[in-house]
């Protein structure tokens, strides 16, 4: 065992978690990976079993590769194991001894390959043309990533530049929005509902351009001492807002429990947790005025009705499923739980070619009952969520936060 | 009625179920070995290993399993001497040696883990300068690190500590350690049998003939002559000397250990003061053993643990390691430490670590018979050396002892092993090679390469395949799951059997020798109370939510008493 590993076995929160575990099996029968692919040995035995015998040689648990981190072992244990981030620790542990591969590069550096691309003129239009351009010759399939999927499109610009263009009423209650690389370089125009549903709420929104990717994609690909490089600007970000008194609002429910949660139970620092107490997911924060009576309520009539798929790592968050509640207050919204367990998404796991087809049987269940539903509209918080959701459920699907924006 | 009932069951099992064989002449003959070796702990097997490699025909005979009294229920502690440096130096200077024999010859019972000696603050700062010069005079090197190095290297070390040294302690594997040397002796045909109990000594005029044993699970009775008897039973080495109505001092001192569910530490870790209880870390394969106690009890039948004494190892051991109680606690056990008591001797940890042979044709006028007692299970093969030394001159067996050169088992090759690992589970190569030696290990290998299915896991806590735990329940030898258990670690890791109980009574009665292997019920509670035994006193927090969930799965899904009312 490395001296870095020994080191951590001994600190990181999750690693100390792995004693907690009864070998009760319930994150097994929960593990949406498990149900769709025989390979994966499962995360009480990769995870927190593998954990105790490591001492004994160094070697591979080659499955491991398979975890998508979308912590539904987590949420099942009863024991509070932080199975999944076990096996980010160690997915991170085997690549300080073995080389990424391209894809992997790629599907972590996001954030990179976006500044690049927004440095040119009509980068954006260029980038994806050449994604399609590339797709066709197979380009993408020859570096393991899944040719059957569109990669996200860039939009024309960037949610940091729309955000220039917004004229705010100022105000003294203001939050920081942290917009995360999908809304900033992808999906834009769910920044500027949450901006405008901010403003109806008497709320002014400020940006910070130092913050940077919070590192999931970093964290799942295996990129640790990048991701912690992250941690530590975000982090110190998050608690100079905090001295301010203004809080952070994410509405991408990846960055949110990134910031909230996943750093500390990864790295273990104090002022991680510090931070992770100035950090709300949108609605959270929404429900927390609609608590105080604060929040305005005066919506306009939408004769909508929606499908509800709740994020995996929105789950993780344990504050309930507020997007249902306050839509579900709009007059003609009628706003129904999916219930369908993981997409098969998470994050970027999805779009690993090796993956591509255990992603889509686990997504099955939920393409289902969208067919099924014939909603109006199906909305998740989550931006991969929303990718999966239009890929295999054939729909347009849109933010909660979209919906919002249209009943002001 | 009950006396003429049991002659007759006696008779009739030397008739029709003993182990003797007609002989020629039409006399009943009884199985006979020169040597017989009452026993089969550290000190037993080690005898059984060192006279067999000098070529004598060498029987051990024990009444349970292997290293089931003191030399399983210890720490795993190979001793550098550290510990004896201040107050015993001989025994200090012995363990050095041996340690370093040990290390050569067990390589696959062996961890070299190194050890550390931390002095904290409420530590005697006068006893340092002491421990220092006894380990320099005994030979023991201990070097001084920086405490900075101490924390890297042991990060949950308690910041009382003050100064720390590095010495060559070890951890061992009682268990192994023993079926390796029993392995070794069969290989020069040295013979063993377990589970049968010594119930006399035949002797006449004044000259051993030799033993009458019991099995201890068909009851049958037989009797196996030979020319020299050793007496190696540790806490019971007083009982078997009075059946030869003998007289010999041994006092069973109780060690109470507790085992933690993660390796703690990387190095053995040692309290630098002077000796006392619960002051010794252990990381022992996947586990972390903290102990012992010392009190002196009547019995060496007497394993039980309680509540108090776990309280109080804890309540020391968190000195050394503050968050002690944030982790998982597995069991407490206890084992006996067979002090020889010659007469008017200090007991307890004042009582000597030494040992002593005792010859009782010399002392007692009962030829044939000696009494190996006392010491450490550091020193068990120079104490085998020592009164095989004295058999080898009564018997005239000019063969020089080999047992320090020679390794106990050979070694799978790096490269077997490496070859092998596509078909094992991740990090469970290695060990299942040191379990197993290379000729089981090839077979398993071959099992788990023609029979994929096999390499499901029995015991997912301890990484243990369906292949090798058949391996061992094909064993004559295997007798109980805990036989298995014992070889493989099944049902010794975080669950303690709660899902191994069920699949590991499967796998024995289709591949268990022994017809008691059949009764899957009774060999899976039988299995699942000697885990829980060990769990009782320590039924704290997640300890006890894991058992409520054995009792959940056990008497409520499964049933497995019947209904019966408690």
């Amino acid at each position: 065992m490395s001296e870095t590993m020994n080191a951590l076995q001994k600190k990181a929160e999750a690693m100390l978690t792995a004693d907690h575990c009864l070998s009760c099996t319930s994150c097994m029968s929960s593990c949406p990976v498990m149900e769709a692919s025989k390979e994966y040995r499962g995360p009480k035995l990769v995870g927190p079993a593998h954990n105790r015998m490591r001492f004994s040689q160094e070697d591979v648990e080659e499955s491991l590769d398979f975890c998508s981190n979308c912590k539904s072992c987590d949420r099942a244990c009863p024991s509070g194991v932080e199975v999944s981030t076990l096996n980010m620790l160690h997915r991170a542990e085997y690549y300080r001894t073995h080389p990424h591969s391209q894809r992997d590069d790629m599907l972590a550096h996001g954030e990179r390959m976006a500044k690049r691309v927004r440095m040119l003129p009509f980068g954006a239009t260029f980038a994806n043309l050449g994604m399609k351009i590339g797709k066709c010759f197979g380009i993408f399939g020859s570096m393991g990533i899944a040719g059957e999927r569109d990669m996200p499109a860039y939009a024309s610009s960037s949610f940091l530049s729309m955000f220039k263009g917004i004229s705010q009423k100022p105000s003294e209650k203001k939050v920081v929005f942290y917009p995360g690389c999908f809304i900033n370089e992808n999906d834009p125009e769910v920044g500027v509902a949450f901006v405008k549903v901010m403003q109806k709420n008497g709320y002014e929104v400020l940006v910070d351009e130092k913050f940077n990717c919070c590192g999931s994609p970093l964290v799942v690909t295996g990129y640790l001492d990048e991701a912690l490089e992250h941690a530590h600007n975000n982090v110190a970000r998050i608690l100079e807002w905090k001295k301010k008194g203004i809080p952070v609002v994410a509405c991408c429910t990846s960055c949110s429990l990134m910031l909230k949660k996943e750093y500390g139970e990864l790295f273990d620092e104090e002022e991680m947790k510090e931070a992770a107490t100035n950090v709300y997911d949108a609605f959270e924060f929404l429900a927390m005025l609609e608590e105080e009576g604060k929040l305005n309520t005066e919506f306009k009539s939408l004769s909508q009705s929606l499908l509800y798929h709740v994020p995996c790592h929105l789950k993780s968050q344990g504050f309930g499923t507020p997007a249902a509640r306050i839509l579900g207050k709009i007059p003609g919204v009628k706003v129904e739980l999916a219930d369908a367990g993981c997409c098969g998404m998470s994050g970027n796991y999805g779009f690993k070619q090796d993956k591509y087809e255990i992603s889509m049987k686990i997504g099955e269940e939920l393409f289902g009952r969208i067919k099924t539903a014939n909603a109006d509209k199906v909305i998740s918080d989550c931006g991969t969520c929303r990718l999966q959701i239009q890929h295999g459920g054939h729909v347009e699907p849109c933010h909660p936060i979209e919906i919002l924006e249209k009943a002001y | 009625m009950s006396v003429c009932y049991k002659l007759f069951v006696y008779f009739k099992e030397h008739k029709y179920y003993g182990k003797q064989k007609l002989s020629g002449k039409g006399e009943w003959m009884m199985e006979k070995a020169t040597v017989v070796v009452i026993g089969g702990g550290a000190t037993g097997v080690g005898i059984l290993r060192d006279l067999a490699m000098r070529g004598v025909d060498v029987l051990l005979v024990e009444k349970c399993d292997l290293v089931n009294g003191a030399s399983s229920r210890y720490h795993g502690l190979l001793h550098s001497g550290g510990r004896y440096a201040v107050k015993d130096q001989e025994a200090a200077r012995e363990c050095i040696i041996e340690n370093q024999i040990l290390r050569k010859i067990g390589k696959s019972c062996v961890e070299a883990t190194g050890g550390m000696f931390v002095r904290l603050d409420i530590d005697d700062p006068d006893y340092e300068p002491q421990w220092v010069k006894g380990c320099a005079d005994s030979g023991i090197k201990a070097e001084p690190i920086t405490l900075e190095q101490a924390f890297r290297l042991e990060p949950l070390l308690s910041k009382h500590v003050v100064s720390a040294y590095l010495v060559p302690d070890a951890a061992i594997d009682g268990f192994r350690m023993s079926w390796q040397n029993v392995e070794s002796a069969k290989r020069y045909g040295g013979r063993f049998k377990t589970y049968r109990e010594v119930v006399d000594v035949l002797q006449q005029n004044g000259e051993i003939q030799g033993v009458t044993v019991r099995n201890t699970i068909t009851g049958e009775i037989e009797e196996i002559a030979c020319d020299i008897l050793v007496n190696a039973a540790g806490g019971w080495a007083g009982k078997v000397a009075a059946l030869a109505g003998l007289e010999v001092g041994v006092q069973p001192d109780k060690g109470t250990l507790l085992a933690f569910n993660q390796r703690i530490t990387s190095h053995v870790v040692n309290r630098l003061h002077k000796s006392s209880d619960g002051d010794i870390f252990v990381p022992h394969g996947s586990i972390t053993i903290l102990g012992t106690s010392s009190m002196s009890i009547p019995d060496p039948e007497d394993t039980s643990t309680s509540r108090e004494e776990v309280e109080n190892l804890l309540s020391i051991g968190e000195k050394t390691f503050e968050n002690l109680r944030d982790y998982r606690m597995l069991r407490a056990f206890a084992g006996s430490r067979p002090l020889y008591m010659p007469p008017g001797g200090a007991s307890g940890r004042g009582a000597s670590r030494g040992f002593a042979i005792v010859d009782h044709g010399k002392d007692d006028g009962l030829k044939g018979m000696m009494t190996i007692v006392g010491g450490k299970f550091t020193t068990y093969r120079l104490m085998a050396e020592k009164i095989s030394n004295q058999i080898c001159e009564k018997l005239n067996v000019k063969e020089p002892c080999r047992t320090a050169e020679e390794p106990l088992v050979p070694e799978v090759a790096e490269n077997d092993k490496k070859e092998a690992r596509k078909y094992f589970p991740a990090y469970g190569t290695d060990l299942a090679a040191t379990r197993l030696g290379p000729e089981r290990f090839s077979r398993v290998v071959e099992d788990l390469k023609s029979h994929p299915e096999k390499r499901e896991l029995v015991c997912e806590c301890e990484n243990v395949t369906l292949a090798e735990v058949e391996e061992i329940a094909k064993e004559l030898s295997s007798f109980q799951i805990n036989d298995i258990r014992r070889r493989t670690r099944i049902g010794m890791g975080t669950c303690q059997a709660n899902f191994c109980a069920l699949r590991s009574a499967a796998v024995f009665a289709k591949c268990g020798r022994d017809k008691g292997a059949k009764d899957s019920l009774g060999q899976m509670k039988q299995f699942l109370q000697g885990r829980w035994k060990g769990i009782r006193p320590v039924l704290v927090g997640r300890t006890l939510r894991e058992i409520e969930m054995t009792r959940a799965l056990y008497e409520l899904s499964f049933h497995v008493d019947g209904g019966k009312k408690a």
